[in-house]
């Protein structure tokens, strides 16, 4: 039996991971695993990225891609915990579910 | 090095936007005197960009290893882009801001130039690469902007909002970009083509036409299209109103020229100087459906809004809707429609805004019942205001009907069975006609409640208004000039 994993499995774990991510931005109230989620829809693609380049024709494009990715990601947090630091200032939770007061 | 002295060449405005971005946090840093330098830096360093842009020379190309490129249609997309920050920049009187009060100018210049550097970037993105990198760019800046005001609970909401939104919609477009590059085997927009155009490995028709899906929810939440159009009246509400005319003009008019980069040149082959469609995505009737999503539910949303940021941020959502209608063409006259409502767009919806901040300066009010008796209050800002109105309605001779004129031209131009979605927009447009009216109704016939005092406006305000209001009414004078512009731009070559 060859147990020697293929694109397919690759992409079958990155579609886990995206669907996962997505569901947790959705449905957390706690604005910290909101963020999670973000960063599980990242990494998804980032995996999807380097399976690519390692097998398929694309080279090291895909790799250099996901380098990139990583750095995004961590500007993009540091602006996002910061934003949750002073919405818990402000209500003293880090729900989401308080921030409500823009409607219509 | 010869090749990075060229592309350096290639986007010198680039550069200077750079340098007085670095050279606003420095001066912000020293503190003190110097700080009253980095409001005329700023403009001068955006001037100077307009007029580098202005004097590149030299063939197309695509420079700095293929990343960024160096043609005539990024050049004027580019121009709108430094011209809507110009304008922000100047029309609005930061100093005299209810909302900016007590906060530091030196940031805010900062991360206006940021926006605008990666919008420059994004605009001439040659590689899936660069498109995410600067949409990217754009986006993490526009959150702290939106925060600006960090006393106010709204703002920090707005934020947080569209930053879950932004980074939803971001990583979705990663995983259809990672699918673009797996079934492509390239990164560079000009190598998808080259693949679409060949043989696709068997079966990837599917994954193409989710990536194309999963593509648009990155462009479609940049230009605040429906059903990623959420975070938009509340980031306008909630961000400081200079930052939400920005927004409003600015990061869309970026998102537009990579959408329609996108689509031209990555989804699409040119073929004798017309775009033919990649077989296996039919991307136009996808964008079609988002397209009469967006303008109906930014219109009918639009009705019923008392405040002016929400219903001009739905109004804008609306205007996307119209623009979107340029690149469904799929055509030349598409393509210059783009531009021609973009370039429009910048002037009349700065102007609204302006208006908008301006009475809140003396006001202190968002809400359309205190508009009541503008015309006794303040007539300069009422004449101003229903100029900027009509210039949104679409009507002549203000300039935005020549946004609507092209769009409706290049859809009905493509033939019969695309004439049902121009009667959608016109139809939408009759809608708008509706609100846009409601306002002025406000401004000069519904009764006053007392009797307010005449308006207090600043001499710059006044002379920005004047200046802005003259801009929706001159180029009519002289549109030949206009529409070469956009022809020279967004040219098709035969090949």
């Amino acid at each position: 039996m060859n147990l020697e994993p293929t694109l397919a499995h690759y992409l079958l774990v990155s579609a886990a991971l995206f669907a996962l991510g997505l569901l947790g931005l959705i449905t957390r109230r706690n604005a910290v695993q909101a963020l999670m989620g973000v960063e599980l829809m990242l990494n998804s693609a980032n995996l999807n990225l380097v399976a690519f380049s390692r097998f398929g024709t694309g080279g090291i494009d895909g790799q250099v891609f996901g380098t990139f990715v990583i750095v995004v990601a961590a500007a993009e947090v540091a602006v996002a915990l910061a934003l949750v630091l002073a919405l818990y200032r402000m209500r003293r939770t880090p729900n989401l579910d308080a921030a409500t007061t823009l409607r219509g | 090095m010869d090749a990075l002295l060229e592309s350096l060449a290639r986007t010198v405005p680039e550069a200077i936007v750079c340098l007085g971005l670095l050279l606003v946090v420095v001066l912000d840093s020293a503190g003190g005197a110097a700080r009253r330098a980095i409001g005329p830096i700023s403009v001068l360093s955006l001037l100077l960009a307009l007029v580098a842009l202005s004097r590149e020379t030299g063939a197309p190309v695509a420079s700095w290893s293929g990343m960024i490129a160096s043609d005539p249609l990024s050049a004027l997309l580019r121009a709108l882009i430094l011209l809507g920050t110009l304008l922000v920049l100047l029309s609005f009187d930061l100093g005299r801001s209810r909302e900016l009060k007590g906060l530091g100018l030196g940031e805010f210049h900062a991360l206006l130039l940021a926006v605008a550097f990666a919008c420059l970037l994004l605009a001439s993105a040659n590689d899936l690469v660069m498109v995410y990198l600067a949409l990217e760019m754009v986006s993490i800046p526009s959150y702290v902007l939106v925060a600006y005001l960090k006393r106010d609970p709204r703002s920090n909401e707005a934020a947080l909002k569209y930053l879950l939104f932004g980074a939803a919609s971001s990583g979705t477009m990663l995983y259809g970009l990672s699918l673009v590059y797996g079934i492509a085997g390239t990164t560079s927009i000009a190598g998808v083509s080259a693949a679409m155009a060949g043989s696709l490995p068997a079966g990837s028709s599917f994954g193409l036409w989710l990536a194309a899906l999963l593509v648009f929810a990155g462009f479609g939440f940049k230009v605040a299209a429906v059903p990623f159009h959420f975070w938009c009246p509340d980031a306008y509400e909630g961000a400081p109103t200079p930052v939400a005319a920005f927004l409003s003009v600015v990061p869309k008019t970026a998102g537009f020229a990579v959408m329609m980069r996108f689509c031209f040149e990555a989804l699409s082959l040119q073929r004798g100087g017309a775009l033919a469609l990649v077989e296996i995505v039919d991307w136009p009737q996808l964008l079609m459906w988002i397209s009469v999503a967006t303008m109906t539910l930014g219109n009918v949303a639009a009705l019923t809004q008392t405040n002016m940021k929400r219903l001009l941020a739905y109004s804008s959502i609306a205007h996307a809707g119209y623009v979107m209608m340029g690149v469904v063409a799929m055509s030349e006259d598409g393509g210059r429609g783009v531009l021609v409502y973009l370039f429009t767009y910048v002037l009349m919806n700065l102007g609204a805004f302006g208006v908008v901040a301006a009475i809140h300066a003396s006001e202190g009010s968002f809400d359309l019942r205190d508009y009541a008796g503008l015309h006794r209050r303040s007539p300069l800002l009422a004449l101003a205001m229903a100029t900027f109105l009509l210039s949104l309605m679409g009507l002549p001779p203000f300039v935005g009907f020549f946004g609507k004129l092209y769009v409706f031209g290049a859809i009905i131009a493509r033939g019969p069975e695309f004439y049902w979605y121009a009667g959608v927009g016109a139809v939408n447009a009759a809608v708008a006609a509706f609100y846009y009216f409601r306002v002025m109704r406000a401004m000069v016939i519904d009764p006053e409640t007392g009797t307010a005092p005449a308006l207090s406006l600043g001499g710059r305000e006044a002379l920005a208004l004047c200046a802005l209001a003259a801009l929706n009414v001159l180029p009519t004078l002289a549109w030949g000039r206009v529409d070469e512009w956009t022809r020279a731009a967004m040219v098709l070559l035969p090949r």
